[in-house]
């Protein structure tokens, strides 16, 4: 009963004062200088240990892995697809002809994107076989496959720089995620399609947004330098003005490339929204 | 008529002041009652004392009519009856108030780690409501957090209460009294009703072995003795009568009390007190509104969640500004602190103690320790005081032949439990003439029908001296009954205080013989002064100077055993004088009652229990202090305090030094003294500051003739000491001692309902050893519950830590709070509980108990071992089967570092891995999640390295034996097992984030579960080798 009678602030100031330092035992917090050595030598040599260990662990652990390919690739046996400029926030645009600053970005975003299939940095790439698996497994270095920016024609930025975002009939770039050892089976291609809206004329870059199978398969970054993987370029023509479209791409026409997933709203294929005033 | 009632029989009982103030203070109750109340919070010296204003009998018969407005012959009429039954209620004690039960519930609710859960859920919704003002979609996850959250504060609360509420009940169950009947007459006719319905001015009729159904005024008694033990404490018979014998009402014969009960012969009696208004209701009143002090152990957790809730409430908060300081968005910052919150608290700990709590209370109840409340269990362990009752308790309550003396000689008589070898020469003529003495004056009954019952349990009619020398002769010369038969009773004086001898003439069984044998019985001193010769061997000497000295050195040494001595004497009455045909007139005395031949004594005692000394010596050397208080006479006290080692061989009081030595009293320097004899008398003179240096200074401590209120003092004298302190009783007047005391033992055949509902425990054998063996339980459960809590804390770090580094390091984040929960409430649910199964490292009764406020429950080296050591090397262990499972699957551990950013980004769903793979937002969280339950699978796999060296804190594994307790290989057991369900069978629902893992994943933390093992043993090497190093000091918890 008595105990908890409150003791009075000063004295548990007092305490307080004699528990960070109090000079009968020479104790701080509790502890003398030599106890406190004492116990974070300890704990210095205990996480050395530890960090040691944990090296030790993970040095064996990643010996285990190559450089060139994961271990596994059992998580992404199906690619994404992914669109060239990237919106913040949501996949919306919201375009304004007759301001620039609206699509300003995006045209940055998609000449940096393409810098990498400029012509002159494809000049060790080579021409491979259209249509067929390019199967290099036990070539070395492996070669990597030249993508001419003419396949994009309109899209491509020889032609206009503005990827028609200037005329109101942007170009939107769709590729397919890179995944090491992926091989598409049948004739995969690109498939957008109108969701919402009217008015719209899709047109494809190149013809029937085709990927071609000699891009295929990937054998990783350090291993296939200088890769390209293809684009697909969808140029969306408005009709009229004022117009708000959802289009969908789906990659079509291979049975091993999934574009139906319940979860994965990305994985074969998608969904975008642009909205266009003038 | 209620406020004239009042006035009556208002009861002044004092917790603070003296008689006499009381006296002044009665002329004022109003102001009395307040300065009670403001002194009984802290008044330490209580005297309890009960001034009992009533004066019922003081009145005549007559004016008692008129009072209670009945009549003697005719009873109540019922209309009186039910108006009377409306106004006052049953006659029932009301039993003490106990919070509804959906305090109790709720109670459970928001104490502990409730509050931080609740916290918890409320910043989920918190956090909801901020997204879904800015994003109309925003998911669900916290929400479902939230709900998750409150379920579990609810299923753990509700857990606890059904296992608290089960303990209870059992105690409930135990209590709950046969219903109790009454004969009353009631216009004008005799019938019989339960107990409760009695109403003030009710005719009862009582008769032997009943018990008391109310306060009673007696009109008439025939032979009626009641036994007040369960009010007073003792046990002694008393007379009830008519009469008033004396001003007090509670020394008057001519009232009785109810829960007393009536031993022999009739009364019949007025009620005058129903119910809470009887002396015994009042006195339970009292014991309930005694506050009762928090249970050890309750104070030991408290200080646990202080510790728990103060590292996760300052981590949380550091980590909040540290998180708003490195530009998270507040959002963010609260979802974090929510996740440090849930990763700091054990949320199955509370489960885990009440289920180990209620299994030592279910062992321990198996053992005849009746725990009422499931604190009460490890306050029995720490317990360093127990302050226990003579009789019964220590003793086997039954008067029992311990010496005889004849032949000049004494011999010892066997006084264990059965008495199956007597082993005393039993081949002297004296002795013969003893045996039938013993047999033939004495006027004891083995009560009809137990014929199949061993002598020592048979019940007798009789008094408790004539019942213990009726089964003394009974087994060593077999059938009484019929040897009383064959020496035919012709007259008698039975025992009465004044001639303090019995006496009886027997024809004799030898046919030959016509002679009457006139045997007698009695105080010594008596008998000897009746007597003008001694036998000798068979042969009658006469009585000399030294034969007398021999029996008064006899007498001495027996009575300074505090034995109860009778001396022994017989007369064969000469043929001539009283022939065949005498007739014996007792009143007139026609038969020579001096110049007998006295032939022997016998000493008697209530003789310990068998099984006491050696409990006695297990509590000295588990360091408890055992005192004994007890009603009965010093020198009884001090023999039998010696015969269990309370007092032990060698030991010396005061005045035994001052007799060796042969100095006076007052000259011996007390210290030297480590017993000590205190009386009832001397303990109302001594100041609170004299009862403690008594209490520190003696070690063996004997308190007698103390009244059941001066308990109380005792009881507040070690408290004072800082000792938790077990008291045992039975009485009435036990209660508010039971109460104050840290536990509480009730006994559960003596006791009285009064002492068992004021109790923690109730003792179901009455047995002092039964006690020990609880105490033993209490220790282990201890250290157990050290264990389990050590074991529980342990993986709290290793969810922690992931936070963190994915505050700081911003890599994905390593497990997911559902993981987290599944850790606490699933996997390591059943481990931690079977720890409580653990056996003890070493002899745990050779320990010092635990000091109250130095050695705690969770102290500072449990908390750095675990969260500092054990913990970080978990977490390391985790985070190592993290990053091998991004690893392989693309993300090497440089990826991952500040990637946290991109990786959460909802819309980027080309994310480059290591090796210039890209991933989907899904497939990133699929990853997440497998690295959750790479996580969980990995803090699963230590945590069974973790309950394997939790099986001892510093003893090798291999000395404890790896497989003695097989519930951890249970738990070991359900933690795979729930973990593979975990990731094989939920791996489909979205919300709990587990994804099925190959089996290879599951080993991953193999090598640091070895670690964590071998470098527990090495720790608990060092503190075997080196005890008392800085090792030991620091690592040993």
């Amino acid at each position: 009963m008595t105990k908890d009678e409150k003791k009075p602030l000063e004295q548990t100031l007092g305490e307080w004062k004699r528990f960070i330092y109090n000079p009968g035992s020479g104790e701080i917090l509790g502890r003398t200088a030599e106890s406190w050595g004492l116990i974070l030598l300890f704990y210095l040599a205990f996480y050395g240990f530890l960090a040691a260990l944990f090296s030790f662990t993970m040095w064996v652990m990643l010996q285990t892995l190559n450089d060139e390919t994961p271990k596994y690739r059992d998580q992404i046996s199906s690619p994404g697809l992914t669109i060239v400029p990237k919106p913040h926030g949501a996949l919306e645009f919201s375009l304004n002809v007759s301001k620039p600053s609206s699509y300003e970005n995006h045209i940055i975003g998609i000449t940096n994107f393409l810098r990498a299939y400029e012509n002159q940095r494809q000049e060790y790439h080579i021409y491979c076989r259209n249509g067929t698996i390019f199967d290099q497994d036990d070539l070395s270095p492996k070669k990597a496959c030249r993508f001419p920016l003419e396949t994009l024609e309109t899209c491509s930025g020889l032609t206009d720089e503005s990827y028609g975002y200037y005329e109101g009939n942007p170009c939107i770039f769709v590729k397919m995620n890179r995944i090491i050892g992926l091989r598409p089976q049948g004739e995969p291609r690109i498939a957008c399609a109108v969701k919402e809206g009217k008015d719209v004329k899709l047109v494809t870059f190149p013809k029937n947004g085709n990927l071609d199978l000699m891009y295929y398969p990937y054998y990783g970054k350090k291993l296939h330098v200088g890769y390209l993987q293809p684009l697909v370029a969808v140029q969306v023509m408005f009709l009229t003005h004022e117009q708000e479209v959802t289009i969908e791409c789906k990659v079509e026409g291979s049975p091993n490339l999934r574009n139906e997933d319940d979860r994965d709203k990305f994985l074969g294929r998608v969904a975008f929204k642009i909205s266009l005033t003038h | 008529m209620g406020k004239e009632k009042q006035e009556i029989y208002s009861i002044a009982v004092n917790g603070t002041k003296d008689i006499e103030r009381v006296d002044t203070e009665r002329s004022d109750e109003g102001d009395g009652k307040e300065k009670r109340k403001r002194h009984s919070k802290k008044d330490h010296q209580k005297e309890l004392k009960k001034d009992l204003d009533l004066d019922d009998h003081k009145l005549s018969t007559k004016e008692l009519e008129d009072k209670y407005g009945t009549n003697i012959v005719q009873g109540l009429a019922s209309t009186r009856v039910a108006e009377l039954l409306a106004q006052n209620g049953p006659n029932v004690l009301t039993p003490p108030k106990e919070s509804p039960e959906i305090i109790k519930f709720l109670k459970q609710m928001v104490g502990g780690f409730s509050s931080l859960l609740w916290a918890g859920a409320v910043l989920c919704f918190i956090a909801y409501l901020i997204e879904f003002s800015k994003d109309k979609s925003a998911s669900m996850d916290n929400v479902y957090l939230g709900v998750v959250l409150i379920m579990v504060v609810i299923l753990t609360g509700m857990f606890a209460y059904y296992q608290e509420a089960k303990s209870t009940n059992i105690i409930a169950s135990f209590t709950k009294m046969i219903p109790r009947k009454a004969f009353v007459i009631r216009d004008g006719k005799k019938r019989e009703i339960p107990a409760e319905h009695l109403v003030v001015g009710d005719i009862v009729e009582i008769k032997g072995g009943d018990q008391i159904p109310a306060d009673i005024r007696i009109l008439a008694s025939q032979g009626c003795k009641v036994d007040n033990s369960s009010l007073t404490g003792e046990s002694k018979p008393q007379s009830r009568t008519c009469h008033i014998t004396h001003e007090n009402p509670l020394e008057t014969k001519n009232i009785s009390f109810y829960s007393t009960t009536c031993l022999e012969g009739t009364a019949t009696g007025m009620v005058i007190n129903t119910g809470d208004r009887t002396v015994i209701g009042r006195i339970a009143l009292l014991a309930s509104s005694l506050g009762h002090e928090k249970t050890p152990i309750a104070i030991e957790i408290e200080h646990f969640v202080h510790i728990v809730a103060g590292v996760a409430v300052s981590i949380g908060i550091v980590f909040f500004i540290i998180a708003i300081c490195m530009q998270y968005r507040v959002l963010d910052a609260v979802i974090f602190l929510i996740g440090i919150i849930l990763a700091n608290v054990p949320e199955g700990l509370v489960a885990a103690v009440t289920v180990s709590l209620s299994l030592t209370a279910k062992r321990m109840a198996k053992k005849n320790c009746l725990v009422k409340n499931l604190e009460a269990v490890e306050t029995l362990g720490s317990t360093s005081i127990i302050c226990s009752d003579k009789t019964g308790t220590l003793t086997q309550n039954r008067m029992t032949v311990a010496h005889l003396w004849f032949d000049k000689q004494i011999y010892q008589a066997d006084t264990s439990e059965n008495q199956n070898d007597q082993i005393f020469d039993q081949s002297s003529a004296t002795w013969a003439s003893l045996s039938k003495i013993v047999t033939l004056c004495n006027r004891a009954e083995f009560a009809p029908r137990q014929e199949s019952v061993p002598i020592m349990k048979k019940v007798v009619m009789g008094d408790a001296s004539e019942a213990a020398l009726l089964k003394f002769s009974e087994v060593i010369m077999g059938d009484v009954i019929e040897r009383r038969k064959r020496n035919r009773k012709v007259a008698e004086i039975p025992f009465n205080s004044f001639n303090k001898f019995q006496l009886s003439i027997h024809e004799t069984e030898d046919p030959n013989d016509q002679r009457f044998l006139l045997v007698m019985k009695g105080a010594p001193e008596r008998i000897l002064e009746k007597c003008s010769t001694i036998m000798i061997h068979g042969q009658e000497q006469p009585l000399d100077e030294s034969t007398a000295e021999a029996f008064q050195t006899a007498y001495m040494e027996l009575g300074g055993l505090g034995e109860r001595v009778l001396g022994f004497c017989h007369l064969y009455l000469p043929e001539d004088e009283f022939p065949d045909t005498y007739t014996f007139d007792v009143e007139s005395m026609n038969f020579p009652t001096s110049d007998l031949c006295f032939v022997g004594l016998i000493s008697l005692i209530d003789p310990p229990r068998s099984t006491v000394p050696d409990a006695v010596m297990k509590c000295r050397s588990a360091g408890i202090k055992v005192i004994m208080v007890t009603g009965d006479h010093p020198i009884t006290a001090k023999a039998i305090a010696r015969s269990v080692g309370i007092i032990s061989a060698n030991s010396e009081t005061v005045e035994d030094i001052a007799k060796r030595l042969k100095i006076p009293v007052e000259q011996v320097n007390k210290r030297e003294a480590k017993a000590a004899v205190v009386s009832g008398m001397e303990l109302k003179e001594m100041s609170p500051e004299e009862l403690d240096e008594l209490l520190i200074y003696h070690t063996e401590i004997v308190f007698a003739r103390t009244s059941p209120q001066q308990k109380l003092i005792i009881v507040e004298g070690c408290q004072r000491q800082d000792a938790v302190v077990a008291v045992t009783g039975d009485g009435v007047n036990d209660s508010p001692a039971l109460k104050k005391a840290d536990i509480g033992i009730a006994m559960g055949f003596a006791g009285s309902d009064a002492a068992k509902n004021a109790a923690d425990m109730v003792l179901l054998d009455d047995n002092f050893s039964s006690i020990v063996t609880g105490i033993e339980e209490g220790r282990l459960i201890f250290d157990n519950l050290k264990k389990i809590i050590a074991f529980t804390l342990t993986k709290n770090i290793a969810e922690l830590i992931p936070f963190l580094i994915f505050i700081i390091a911003g890599v994905p984040l390593p497990i997911g709070t559902m993981a987290i929960l599944f850790i606490d409430l699933g996997t390591d649910v059943i481990p931690s509980i079977a720890l409580a199964y653990e056996k003890a490292e070493s002899d745990i009764m050779s320990w010092k108990p635990r000091h109250k406020k130095k050695d705690r429950l969770v102290n500072h080296q449990l908390a750095l071992y675990s969260y500092l050591q054990i913990g970080i090397l978990q977490s390391v262990g985790g985070f190592f089967a993290y990053f091998t499972v991004y690893a392989v699957q693309g993300f090497k551990p440089d990826r991952l570092l500040y990637l946290r950013p991109l990786w959460e980004n909802g819309i980027l769903n080309d994310l480059e891995d290591s090796y210039g793979q890209e991933w989907t937002k899904y497939q990133r969280k699929y990853l997440e999640c497998t690295g959750y339950t790479a996580y969980f699978v990995a803090v699963m796999v230590q945590q069974i390295a973790d309950v394997i060296i939790r099986k001892t804190r510093k003893n090798s594994i291999f000395q404890q034996g790896l497989f003695r307790n097989k519930y951890i290989w249970v738990g070991i057991a359900s933690q795979i097992i729930i973990a593979v369900i975990l990731s094989c069978g939920f791996g489909g629902i979205p919300i709990l984030n587990f994804i099925t893992l190959w089996v290879q994943y599951w080993f991953v933390a193999v090598p640091y579960a070895i670690v964590i093992w071998l470098y527990d043993e090495f720790r608990k090497l060092l503190i075997r080798r080196y005890p008392g190093s800085w090792w030991d000091k620091t690592m040993y918890y």
